[in-house]
């Protein structure tokens, strides 16, 4: 882990600037450019609130709206599938760099990955509206948000070093991945309360990091009781084994990146 | 500043079943899923500040392998490569080049992949500009480049990053005779600054003319390291 900030560090004016290409270069040549950033999460959401709340109606605790707590789980799960499909695929639209050039390929993985924090930032202005508009009134925990978000960016990390590596090697990786994603979706508490969940299901739960993780972001912004301190100490140490893992046997691949891109 | 390979091999892995409809009826009938393919076979070789290099072999024989793994891109499979200096890889010109950036965003996201700081970007930015002749079009997205005035930009940023070791792969064959022979004139007086140049072409006169040095590679044998006309003569037997 140390050699990895010592990386970034060596690195940043790198990483900025592969991270600017990337924002940069994505909405070239479109009239609205940087603002589907913000639009397609808002429809995305729209759609999904419309659904269930008008058709299946699902009971959501915090006394809010259900398009405002919808939105709130949304988000970060956006962050989290974004960032690790971008990702994974930056390793094999990078290949002109990794057969030429060295240096650490860490840095394409987390530039792929700022980006996409880039564009969580943009999208939650609109959230901050709907807070506003709604009057929801936000816990004082709040400031433990950041934090969360952070363990999630790092089992976010974690797992793009190890799916990106992987899928240099077969591109069943990439594809594969959207079928987990969307099991994993429903399995996590977006469009849903965790309180639904029947008891002797919960353990499922507890042991999927990005649930807690979601389910405590929710926390802090919303209040409603405690933090489950016990879950998120799980969810904290599985996302850092997760990072650590994930950065060693990418470390340990790297050399052969550019024999099998 | 030096390179030295000390029984280098390199081997890749050929994976000749990409996918699974492939590879479950060859692992059926017993067959190995690929095969190791030796593109570099016991390389010795002991390169001293001042060297210009030509690399000479046919089509296939391990050049570029043997650049690659000078760049650190690649890591041998046997033996010890050593590398003291800052390299400047110019394998490919504009290896790193976005089509959507300006040539202005282009050069300082070529420069820090190099591993240039912005300031020493700014330093030479006038120089990569005016030695490129792009001034006029250092504000338009590269995709509206031709690719004369792509490559140009290429070299123009690779040469005026700092650097002792510089790694070509047939990259005077590009460009108008006038751009060649700029670039020509450069190389001569990187040469005469004592730097190490790699240099792999087809074109012999150019090797014999430029290098003092010349490696044979053939099928990822080192036939011959030594003097140039040497290489040259026994590249011609081959």
């Amino acid at each position: 882990m140390f050699t990895f900030f010592r990386n970034l560090y060596v690195h940043r004016y790198l990483l900025y600037n592969l991270t600017a290409r990337e924002i940069k270069s994505r909405y070239k040549q479109s009239i609205l450019g940087y603002f589907w950033v913000i639009l397609n999460p808002l429809f995305q959401m729209l759609v999904l609130a419309f659904v269930f709340s008008f058709f299946i109606k699902i009971p959501v605790a915090f006394n809010i709206p259900y398009s405002v707590f919808l939105y709130s789980g949304l988000l970060s799960w956006n962050l989290f599938v974004y960032s690790i499909t971008s990702a994974t695929n930056s390793l094999i639209e990078n290949e002109a760099l990794i057969k030429k050039v060295y240096f650490p390929r860490e840095i394409i993985i987390v530039s792929s990955v700022v980006a996409k924090i880039y564009d969580f930032l943009l999208a939650s202005t609109v959230f901050l509206g709907f807070l506003f508009y709604y009057h929801v009134n936000i816990s004082s925990l709040v400031i433990l948000y950041p934090v969360i978000l952070i363990v999630q960016i790092f089992f976010s990390l974690g797992l793009s070093f190890i799916l990106s590596a992987f899928n240099l090697f077969y591109r069943d990786v990439q594809y594969l991945m959207n079928s987990i994603f969307l099991v994993w979706f429903y399995l996590t508490p977006i469009l849903y309360p965790i309180e639904l969940v029947p008891e002797k299901y919960k353990f499922v739960y507890q042991l999927n990091p990005m649930s807690v993780l979601i389910n405590a972001q929710r926390r802090t912004i919303f209040g409603g009781g405690d933090l489950n301190y016990t879950s998120l100490f799980i969810a904290i140490i599985l996302s850092l084994v997760v990072f650590q893992i994930g950065y060693m046997i990418f470390k340990k691949l790297e050399g052969l990146f550019a024999d099998v891109v | 500043m030096k390179i030295i390979f000390e029984n280098v091999t390199k081997h890749f892995f050929k994976q000749e079943d990409r996918t699974l409809k492939e590879l479950i009826p060859s692992l059926l009938k017993g067959l190995k899923p690929g095969e190791f393919i030796n593109a570099l076979k016991d390389i010795n070789l002991n390169i001293q500040k001042g060297d210009t290099v030509g690399v000479l072999g046919r089509n296939g024989a391990g050049k570029s392998t043997f650049l690659k793994v000078i760049a650190g891109v690649t890591k041998p499979t046997k033996g010890k490569v050593i590398v003291e200096g800052k390299i400047a890889p110019l394998i490919e010109l504009g290896a790193g080049f976005h089509p959507q950036l300006t040539g202005r965003e282009n050069i300082y996201l070529n420069g820090s992949i190099f591993g240039l700081s912005k300031k020493e970007i700014d330093e030479v930015f006038d120089d990569i500009v005016a030695f490129a002749d792009l001034k006029k079009f250092i504000d338009t997205p590269v995709k509206h480049y031709s690719s004369g005035m792509y490559m140009r930009l290429g070299f123009s940023v690779a040469v005026h990053v700092p650097f002792d070791i510089l790694l070509t792969d047939e990259i005077l064959a590009v460009g108008d005779t006038e751009f060649q022979e700029k670039c020509i004139k450069k190389m001569i007086s990187f040469k005469k600054e004592g730097k190490i140049i790699i240099f792999v072409s087809h074109a012999l006169e150019t090797v014999a003319a430029f290098c003092n040095k010349g490696l044979l590679i053939d099928k990822g044998n080192q036939i011959f390291y030594g003097d140039v006309k040497e290489a040259i003569n026994r590249y011609k037997n081959l």
